[in-house]
């Protein structure tokens, strides 16, 4: 092992040149070990994006020595592995080591998850991506090569990173998205951009799709955490309290006192009983918005049967349950905006907003 | 048959029956409370109902269609009920919201409560 180079001025403010630089390294400690093994790219592939995924958190100077690390311990993955592939062709279940075994399953589920996901992108996505963050390809010099702007490259970059992250969860869980609806919602989740998942209305998909509702945790997990938008799930009659409750909460820190409060309550808990009496299950949303004005917006979607009459629905006394009709009606005398769709067979949602300045 | 002592307490002042709602119900709950002051009403031969609803912060139509409803059923049992403590907020969200109490006699708070039920009692009227 020779002894770290001295630093090089990095070309990229990322430092991506810095992880590329490791390369030759890489591959003269896999030859090293595994010769000339089909597997050899494989690995030194597999280390560079390990490392890349972890260079927020390594202490500089410390890059190479982690990247050492990492490769022996991709390598003993690989070995171990295959040695226990060959030891379980004649036993089923070796008692020896289970925690061990369960691990590394999961370790090479992982690195099979990358190749896939990588495979995935498109050619030339893949190409950009590799020679940015692999080969260490400062966006300027991406850029000149396309007769683009950095700033272009860069956003590109940052889509193919969030498709990346849909193909390696997809790959990871085995699924195929079962709705052409499901990687535009996907990816608008992974990307953590509020405009695209409006236009493609992923809160309601994520009702409806069970797939992208189980896939939805880890995509959104990265994002950072959102402090100005609750969704409450709608089931039972707590979660009508437990919504206004929220809604309250929510709407008291951003500026909202007194009978404003309290009729954005009243409303959101008309609009749950709603979902929990029409449609059993669904959900409510509530977002602060800054735009045009300071407000907040309630949406409140289910997946039930839907209204049929929606005119008939917005009069005051009509209801199917219980002889009382006010709940639509009289939430849209408490907000200031309010919205309705309905689709029989696939569901209702009701949007309405309230602006901050207007004393009521 | 118990609301659970957090939710809402029903105290026997003579023949009044004060009822004291001490958090936000959900609707179950709100039904049970409903039930368990009509059973009390029948069984203490209650002549007045005052229920305190100062700790709402939210009365949607379901809560006030409840309240109604144990309105109804106490007078056709032969007692009075007045509904107290209705927060200013609250009152303001009901107009807006299309729901009144109706027939139903309301009260500032407890004290004006008993004295609305006082007076009934001494002028030998039995309505609301
Ligand atoms: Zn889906």
């Amino acid at each position: 092992m020779t002894p770290a180079p001295a630093r090089e001025e990095p070309e990229d403010a990322d430092g991506a040149a810095h992880v590329a630089d490791l390369m030759p390294m890489l591959r003269r400690i896999v030859a090293a070990r595994v010769g000339q093994h089909p597997a050899a790219e494989d690995i030194v592939q597999e280390t560079l994006l390990r490392v890349l995924t972890a260079e927020d958190r390594i202490e500089p100077g410390m890059l190479e020595p982690y990247a050492i690390t990492t490769v022996r311990n991709v390598i003993a993955t690989m070995w171990r592995k295959q040695d226990r592939d060959a030891r379980n062709q004649h036993r089923v279940h070796d008692p020896s080591e289970p925690e061990d075994a369960e691990e590394l399953v999961v370790a090479s589920e992982e690195q099979s998850a990358i190749s896939v996901a990588l495979s995935r992108l498109a050619d030339r996505e893949r190409q950009i991506l590799l020679a940015h963050e692999v080969s260490g390809r400062a966006t300027q010099s991406l850029a000149d090569e396309t007769g683009s702007t950095a700033g272009a490259v860069a956003a590109q970059l940052k889509r193919t990173r969030a498709r990346m992250r849909v193909e390696y969860v997809l790959a990871l869980e085995g699924v195929e998205p079962p709705t052409d609806r499901c990687r535009p919602v996907l990816l608008a989740l992974s990307s953590a951009d509020r405009r695209r998942q409006r236009e493609v209305d992923a809160p309601r998909h994520l009702l409806e799709c069970e797939v992208c509702a189980r896939l939805s945790e880890p995509l959104m997990g990265r994002g950072p955490v959102r402090t100005d938008e609750i969704h409450v799930p709608i089931g039972a009659d707590p979660d009508i309290v437990a919504a206004r409750q929220a809604a309250r909460e929510l709407a008291s820190r951003a500026g909202f006192t007194g009978t404003d409060l309290t009729m954005l309550a009243t409303a959101v808990s008309e609009v749950a009983r709603n979902i929990v009496r029409f449609a059993s299950s669904g959900e409510v949303s509530i977002e602060l918005l800054d735009r045009p004005r300071a407000g907040i917006r309630v949406v409140a979607r289910d997946t039930g049967p839907g209204i049929g009459d929606l005119d008939r629905a917005l009069e005051d006394g009509f209801s199917t349950y219980n002889g009382l009709g006010l709940g639509l009606p009289g939430s849209r005398r408490l907000m200031d905006e309010f919205d309705i769709t309905s689709e029989p067979g696939q569901g209702t949602t009701v949007s309405m907003t309230k602006w901050i300045d207007r004393k009521g | 048959m118990n609301s659970g002592p957090a939710l809402v307490s029903i105290l026997r002042q003579g023949d009044t029956l004060v009822a004291s709602v001490h958090t936000a119900l959900d609707d179950s709950e709100m039904v049970r409370f409903q039930n368990d002051l009509v059973r009390q009403i029948g069984e203490y031969r209650a002549r007045g109902v005052i229920i305190d609803v100062a700790a709402l912060d939210v009365i949607d139509s379901f809560a006030s269609r409840t309240l109604q409803t144990i309105a109804d059923i106490a007078r056709l049992r032969g007692a009075v009920t007045v509904i107290v403590g209705i927060q200013p907020e609250v009152a303001f969200a009901m107009v807006r919201l299309g729901m009144g109490m109706g027939e139903v006699a309301t009260a500032l708070d407890l004290e004006e409560g008993m004295a609305h039920l006082a007076g009934l009692r001494g002028s030998g009227a039995r309505r609301e």
